[in-house]
């Protein structure tokens, strides 16, 4: 099951490693929403969705995650291209800019640059997600989550009881993976076809798979319960944490940065301000 | 001495089942002595355990852990008094790497977080798991997996300790490794006691006092050089006994007279030349 790479934690000492991963979780939204925004001229969008993809580069190259692992995981994307380049262009626009006429068929700009907007705007999500999850462990990142809900906890919320079974599930994951595994195996052995057939034999094949997987999960949370309560755990008794959460200088400053990245984007999407024709008097697209 | 544990005429009946799981039980488990209980499948041992550990609640009978009658007031604290080793590696591995796992145990304890690193140092050396501190369970072997548990249960400090099956799932140099573990805990500790449930007759050899249970029921309990002398009952209910004690018993019912201190193939030559 090694093709499960995309987004896994890279253990490395860099300083985004280091960083407290509420600053980080804390950024990744921040900049979704900036890059999400709606700004007056494409050229601005690119412009804003540029400055970013490069910021969201830098910290990959700084995270040490390596460039072949980037691109594995954007190609995934071209399901997406096909589809939202089909889309844009077979959807009739109205303006005057036609890029191509092709026997009468004519294909705007506009769809050209929407669909280039919005696949900017998937690769830039995958970017900047691989930056958080390459450098932070999952318990951190479950940690940051917990502390996010913390608040809910007034109203009832039970935020470390939802933070342990997030843990565990990606505890169990790997195992669970294995399990999938010496099962398709058993079942192959015994003539099951997980790879040829038709739809029936398909469906048939994944239900002799996923009912073995059901069964030695459900015993394998019943063991689990046991060992946990044996060990002391009550959800609603009051624990102690191993792994505690430091917000440091650099995470301050972290957090600023990327709060003002943010105050700028919203600033021009308010105003809807073009920067091009404010500066330099130049009309674009 | 004191017992750490008494049993007394317990019975136990799974919800919706008609068969009783453990039937008119009674023993008791002197402080610091190691019990192996044995058994064909399906003859109640885990249910035992369980019912020890608070993990099912019984109506028939009584069980004394610790000098105070087990009830759902007074489990938290005596469970905090023991720890329960379980038969999968995986299903007991609750965090996602050495250190996490058995800071977990220390994490319900409510011990200070300061106080963890040290304390998990100190009994991941314990098993010699030093190394592997930062290894996620994936990256471990079974038997590796099994010592850490014990680290995470050593890491309370129990006064009893309870495997199930512990080593049943492990290969022979895994169960050596656990069983060793164990007796060199036993040998620092002298009033650490342990229940081990096991399928493994030379480890019952090993142990103070071994219980037989078939179908819920005892069957026969003592010394494992009394025990493992009935080889005909052992063999009816389909229980090995080892080479030694079925050679003992052999030289019994041609009307030897073989004392019953002998456990060992040396001591059995001795008198056999005497
Ligand atoms: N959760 C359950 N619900 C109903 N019946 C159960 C349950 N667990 C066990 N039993 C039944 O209780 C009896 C004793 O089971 P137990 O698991 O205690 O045996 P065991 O001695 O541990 O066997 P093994 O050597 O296979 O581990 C068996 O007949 C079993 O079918
Ligand atoms: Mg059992």
């Amino acid at each position: 099951m090694a093709s499960l790479t995309i987004g896994r934690y890279v253990p490395y000492n860099s300083f985004i490693h280091k960083m407290d991963p509420r600053a980080k979780l804390f950024a990744l939204i921040v900049l979704m929403v900036a890059i999400f925004l709606p700004y007056p001229t494409y050229v601005m969008s690119f412009t804003i969705q540029g400055i970013i993809f490069l910021f969201g580069v830098f910290l990959l190259w700084r995270s040490h995650v390596s460039f072949f692992r980037v691109l594995k995981s954007l190609a995934a994307l071209w399901i997406m291209v096909i589809f939202i380049l089909i889309i844009y262009v077979l959807v009739p626009r109205t303006t005057n800019y036609p890029a191509f006429d092709i026997n009468g068929f004519v294909i705007y700009w506009d769809s050209i640059l929407e669909a280039a907007r919005i696949l900017l705007r998937l690769v830039l999500m995958i970017v900047l997600s691989m930056v958080l999850t390459s450098s932070t462990k999952p318990l951190d990142l479950t940690a940051a989550l917990e502390w996010y809900l913390y608040p809910l906890k007034l109203i009832g919320f039970p935020s470390h009881i939802v933070a342990m079974i997030i843990s565990l599930a990606l505890r169990f994951i790997p195992t669970i993976l294995d399990d999938v595994e010496r099962i398709m195996k058993a079942q192959s052995s015994r003539g099951v076809d997980f790879e040829n057939g038709h739809l029936g034999t398909k469906i048939k094949a994944i239900v002799s798979l996923i009912i073995p997987l059901f069964v030695s999960s459900f015993i394998r949370s019943d063991e689990l319960a046991n060992a946990m309560e044996c060990r002391g755990y009550d959800p609603n008794a009051k624990r102690t944490r191993y792994r505690k959460l430091h917000f440091r200088a650099v995470d301050f400053v972290e957090t600023f940065v990327v709060l003002a990245i943010f105050a700028g984007c919203l600033t021009l999407s308010i105003m809807q301000l073009d920067a091009y024709n404010a500066i330099w008097g130049i009309t674009t697209l | 001495m004191k017992n750490i544990l008494e049993v007394k005429n317990l019975s136990y009946t799974y919800q919706g089942e008609n068969a009783e799981a453990l039937h008119d039980l009674s023993f008791s488990v002197p402080a610091g002595s190691y019990v192996a209980i044995v058994g064909h499948n399906g003859s109640g041992k885990s249910t035992l355990a369980k019912i020890i550990a608070g993990l099912c609640s019984y109506k028939k009978g009584k069980v004394t852990l610790f000098g105070e009658e087990l009830n759902k007031n007074n489990l938290p604290a005596l469970r905090k008094r023991m720890g329960l080793v379980f038969q999968n590696p995986d299903n007991q591995f609750v965090g996602s790497s050495v250190r996490d796992d058995i800071a977990f145990g220390l994490e319900n304890r409510q011990v200070p977080s300061e106080k963890m690193d040290g304390i998990i140092l100190e009994y991941a050396t314990k098993v010699s798991m030093e190394k592997y501190l930062d290894h996620a369970p994936e990256n471990l072997s079974g038997g590796q997996k099994q010592r850490v548990a014990i680290a995470g249960v050593l890491a309370m400090k129990p006064e009893l300790i309870i495997y199930d099956e512990a080593t049943s799932m492990l290969d022979p140099v895994g169960k050596k490794d656990i069983l060793d573990i164990t007796f060199g805990l036993r040998e620092e500790n002298p009033d650490l006691s342990v229940i081990s449930i096991t399928h493994d007759i030379e480890e019952a050899l090993r142990a103070d006092y071994v219980i037989v249970l078939n179908k819920g029921k005892l069957v026969l309990e003592g010394k494992p050089s009394e025990v493992f002398t009935h080889a005909d009952t052992l063999k009816e209910i389909h229980l090995d006994a080892p080479f030694l004690m079925s050679l003992i018993d052999s030289l019994r019912k041609e009307g030897m007279d073989v004392p019953s201190d002998v456990d060992s193939l040396e001591k059995l030559e001795e008198y056999l030349c005497q």
